[in-house]
Order: C-alpha cells, then structure tokens, then sequence
C-alpha cells in the first residue's frame, strides 16, 4: 500500500534570485516524480510543515523539479533561508492541471501576475516544447515594479525569441522605473487588441486573486467563454488528496477538482476570488 | 438477504468467539440510560442498546489523532491492523460508515490508514426501538434500522434476534459458528417488521414539523442569503463540537513535529468551524466570518455532499444537537430558512 501522506525526500540543487521575495528552487526528488503542467505537490519543510506549489519547470524534465516561491508564510519563509545541499520534503503530484492536449490548432492567451508565474513557466514551456500543435500563445504578465518581474531573462528576452511569429510576450508593470521602457498599468491593460481569434482561442489566468478577478473580467470582455477561461484557484490545499476540507469551494475540492478549474464551473461558487 | 435466529443464550457464545478475531466494542446503555461504546471485555454479556451510542463510529477508521508519516526516509507509519468487530451499527451510523467510506476511498488517492482500519472491521448492525427526541434520519432518507451496510445485523424478537446477513465477511463468522443458528421464521420476521415500522413511526411523528418543502438540496438552493444563518450562530462559540461529534465530518489538518532525530507527520480531526481553516499564507481566507464558518456546515451536509455523492452528508442521528453548548438545533435552523 502506498502511503500518500509521506514525502520523498528532495535535495536542493539550486536555489535561483528572482526578485526580492522571489526565489526559486531547483529540486532534486529521491525518485523521479513525473507530472502534468498545472498539477501541483505539496513541499514539506522538515518539522515546519507543508505547503502547496505547482511545479514551474517543464513537465518533460523528468529528474529535476523547479518551485518558484514567494516567501509570505512560515514554510515559505524557512523554505527562503535554506540553501543548496539541504533536504526538503515532496509529495504528489496531485489534483488537475492544464488540459493542454484538447487545446491543439488552437490560440492560446495566457494572463499572469506576479508569482503566478510559476505554473504559467511550466505551461508555457510545455507549450514551446510541442509549439507545431498550437497556433499562436499570447503570454501578458504584469509585476507591481521591474525589479519584480519573475524570470526577468526569459520574460523580457528569451521566450520571444523561441519563436518571433507564433508567440507573442506582453508586459506590464503597475509602476515603472528610470530604466523601464515598456507599459506601465495593471496586467489587464495588455489584455486588448490580441490579434486573436476568440472563437478559437483558450484563456488562462493565473496570479494573486485581485489579477485573479479582473483579470478574468477582461478575457470574459474580450469574449471568451466561461467554459474556455482556465484558473488557477488558490485555496489552503492540505492534504492534496480531497478529503481534509481545507480548500473546500461549494462542492469542489480544489485540491482534487482543480487546482485548474474553468470559469464556468466556479464563477456562482462563493467566495471564489477571497 | 438472509436471516436466521439466535437466542439469547446464543448470542452471548457467538461474540464469545468473534472475540477471539481480535478486539470487540459494543453499543450498551448504562445505568443512566446513556448508551455508549464500550470494550466487550468491559461488558461481558449483552443487551439490546435500542438507539445509537452518544459518540460517533467514525474514530474506529478515523482517528482523532494518528501518526501518518515520519520522514526523511524512515520507517513506514502505515502498520497492519488486527481484525476488530462492532456490535451496535444504528442505521444513522452505518449510513455515516457509507459516506466516510465514499470520501476516503473514492477518488484519485485513497486515504491508506482508513483503508486498512475499514478493512478489517466487522461490524454489526440493529435495529433501534428507542430514539431519541433529536433523532431525525428519516427526513435525510435514513431507516431507523440496519438496512444495508453491516456484515451482520440484529433485531430483537421475542426470546432471541433476528440476524441478517449483509456480508460475505458476516456469512464467513456465521459459517464457523454454524450450530447457533435456526432459519428465521416468518413470525420472527413478522415481529421484526412491526417494531421496524412502530420506530419509523415515531421518528416521523417528531420530524414531520421540520420536513423541507420539497428537497433538502432545492431548498437550499434558495436560502444562501437567508438570516436564519445569522439569527441561530449568534449563541455559536466556535467549539466545533458539533464537527467533532458529526459521524461524517471528514475534515483533518497535518501538523508536523519533531521526533528525536527525525520529524512526524500527524493527522488529526479539524473544524471548519474554526477562522483560519481556509486561510491561505497569502493572508485570503474566504470563511472569514463566522456566518460563512456556520454555513458551510450545512451546505456542505445538504447541497455538496449530495452533488458529489447522491445522498446527504448528515444522517439525522442528531448529535450534533446534543453536544451543542449553544443549544443550536439544525433542524429549528433549516426550518427557519425560507422564511425570513
């Protein structure tokens, strides 16, 4: 019997700058735990606890596991002061993630804030890396100031670059600096004049749960359909496996019902956006 | 399924030798009338409990507290468990049995130390002749009598039982027992039936006030906003005990520990009641009022549960009325809702 409420052990490879609470972590897993893109595991900080991420790296690396994480609680913050060599805890993968494989020949707009860019580097990666299936990948990502802008390299430089006519990479942040040349407004202000055929077109949204809403919003504005815009709902996952309660929404376990849920099945669920 | 008869007499060898399998509790009422789970080494005979015990069935494959996990790499927590019988399933319970057995064994993970615990329970149902004036499961589509769901059942006639089989596992304990038992006859059975429905009775006469208009799930399909909410939590004071005491309250926390040289992962019973159950470490919490807490009790009872599984999550055996130190009563708040 498989006792799912252990961890497997994981080294530390890496831990990588993003931004100032940014950081992410390279994990190495005692046993390869392949995954979906938007599934997420459950990190164990020995003795502290765990906490819920979505891997951000891509779902065919198979050896290695990246977690990008904000330090904002007490895992995340001792997570934050450990460093290479260190053993931390992993379990899963768990719940739903992105239903890539049903989005072939289609248009893909995805809509981030923040550290939700970290299943969004999963996804969009797993996208590029089968990018003949897809006919276009719209990626708008917003930061409150530059210095906050998550995967600086690849956002601003390198993932336009994979592929100059079929991606195009939108970004935003909400105040700018002496150095910054590009907009400046919330993340919903690129989400305009797509150049994308709705009707043919998946949303996604993922970010803290004000991007979250209106974020959401705008793709319902520049009408998509409920049934076509994929979140990331953020609830206090648990135990992953959709029996604790915790991240209970309506009847959803989120941990096990998502955590990629459409808009369609969740926007008359209360308190979807707290 | 098929019934046969035990005597009194008989009875009493025949958990003499389920004893034997491996720990053995019973439902028995005490001298105050209370009835109450009790080690069968503790009791030694038995007699007809006639309505359910006081605490809930869920702690046999549930626990309060458990160590699930030690880690890193250690030795594994999940250990065999040894065979055990219950003797005293009301049909409130066995239907919390059904819907903890939905939860942590459907799914895309099953939960391993409910598994291994459930399987080795051998559990014994009755039918209850005595209930309880909180007692409402027939308005939740619950017999007060062991219909389905037990390996073997009881019903008590006139110089014995009626035992039922529901099981392979209760025809396997009856087998090795084989000359205890008669073919049940149709008095027996007639008997059975009479108090069957004389108890039915009775719990619909005490219910009938508090039946929803049509369906608990269309009602409260119309009763979100509703003030009964608001108007019944205020003498809430947030002690969960009516979760804790709830058969089907499946809700738990993992709190890690230090363990010498090594760390525990601990599973143990939580609230929804409680403020920071949904709270995220970003600082979101989307239960943060009590209103929303006392809420989601219900609706998670009576609209969620029924969409995922098709059966309410509340099986009427009213505990949750009794352990309440707010005297808050579910079915004086639901009747309430809808007309305010």
């Amino acid at each position: 019997m498989n006792n799912v409420y252990k961890p497997i052990d994981a080294e530390i490879l890496e831990v990588i700058d993003e931004t100032p609470t940014i950081k992410t972590f390279v994990l190495k897993p005692k046993e390869n735990i392949g995954f979906a893109t938007g599934q997420f595991m459950e990190v164990t900080v020995p003795g502290l606890g765990e906490a819920p991420f979505t891997p951000s790296s891509s779902p065919n690396v198979k050896d290695k596991l990246d977690f990008t994480i904000m330090s904002v609680g007490k895992v995340t913050e001792k997570l934050h002061g450990m460093t290479k060599g260190q053993i931390v805890g992993v379990r899963g993968p768990m719940g739903k993630g992105y239903p890539i494989d049903g989005w072939k020949g289609k248009e893909i707009l995805i809509v981030g804030g923040g550290v939700g860019a970290a299943p969004l580097r999963s996804l969009f990666l797993a996208l590029t890396e089968r990018l003949d299936d897809f006919k276009k990948i719209v990626y708008c990502y917003g930061a409150r100031t530059p210095a906050d802008i998550v995967y600086k390299d690849q956002i601003l430089d390198k993932w336009q670059k994979i592929n100059p006519s079929k991606i195009e990479i939108r970004t935003t942040v909400d105040e700018g600096d002496a150095s910054w040349k590009g907009n400046v407004g919330v993340v919903t202000t690129v989400v305009k004049n797509l150049g994308i055929d709705v009707k043919n077109s998946v949303g996604v949204v993922c970010g803290p749960p004000i991007m979250m809403k209106f974020g959401t919003f705008a793709l319902v504005e520049q009408g998509y359909p409920d049934s076509a815009i994929h979140l990331s709902m953020e609830k206090n996952m648990s135990c992953g496996i959709g029996k604790c309660g915790h991240c209970m929404l309506g009847e959803y376990m989120v941990c096990h019902d998502g955590p990629v849920m459409t808009y369609d099945k969740v926007k008359d669920k209360p308190a979807i956006w707290d | 399924m098929q019934t046969h008869f035990i005597t009194d007499s008989d009875l009493v060898t025949f958990f003499a030798s389920l004893e034997k399998r491996g720990p053995m509790y019973m439902a028995v009422r005490d001298e105050k009338g209370t009835v109450g789970i009790k080690p069968y080494s503790e009791v030694g005979s038995y007699s007809y409990p006639g309505v359910r015990a006081f605490q809930p069935l869920k702690p046999f494959f549930f626990s309060a507290l458990e160590e699930v996990a030690e880690y890193p790499s250690a030795e594994e927590s999940l250990k065999e468990v040894r065979p055990f019988t219950i003797v005293g399933a009301a049909g409130c319970d066995l239907r919390a049995i059904e819907a903890l057995d939905r939860v942590f064994l459907e799914g895309d993970f099953k939960d391993p130390f409910y598994e291994e615990k459930r399987s080795k329970a051998l559990i014994i149902g009755f039918d209850c002749t005595d209930p309880l004036e909180t007692c409402f499961c027939v308005l939740v589509g619950v017999e007060p009598y062991a219909e389905k769901g037990f390996d073997l059942s009881l019903a008590k006639v006139e110089g014995g039982y009626v035992i039922e089989v529901g099981s392979d596992k209760g025809k396997q304990v009856m087998d090795d027992n084989k000359g205890l038992f008669k073919p049940a006859t149709e008095n027996h059975l007639s008997q059975r039936k009479a108090m069957r429905d004389k108890t039915k009775d009775m719990v619909e006469k005490q219910s009938k006030e508090y039946k929803p208009p049509t369906t608990w799930q269309d009602l409260m399909s119309k009763v979100y906003e509703d003030n009964t909410w608001a108007r019944n939590v205020e003498t809430c004071v947030e002690c969960g005990a009516c979760l804790f005491t709830c058969p089907t309250c499946q809700c738990f926390l993992l709190y890690d520990q230090k363990a010498g040289d090594r760390f525990k992962r601990l599973k143990m019973w939580d609230s929804c009641a409680y403020k920071n159950f949904t709270r995220v470490a970003g600082g979101a919490n989307p239960r943060e009022g009590l209103i929303d807490r006392f809420r989601h009790r219900y609706y998670h009872k009576l609209d969620y549960f029924p969409k995922t599984y098709g059966f309410e999550g509340c099986t009427g055996c009213g505990r949750c009325i009794v352990a309440c130190p707010g005297e808050i009563d579910m079915r004086k708040v639901l009747k309430e809702a809808g007309k305010s």
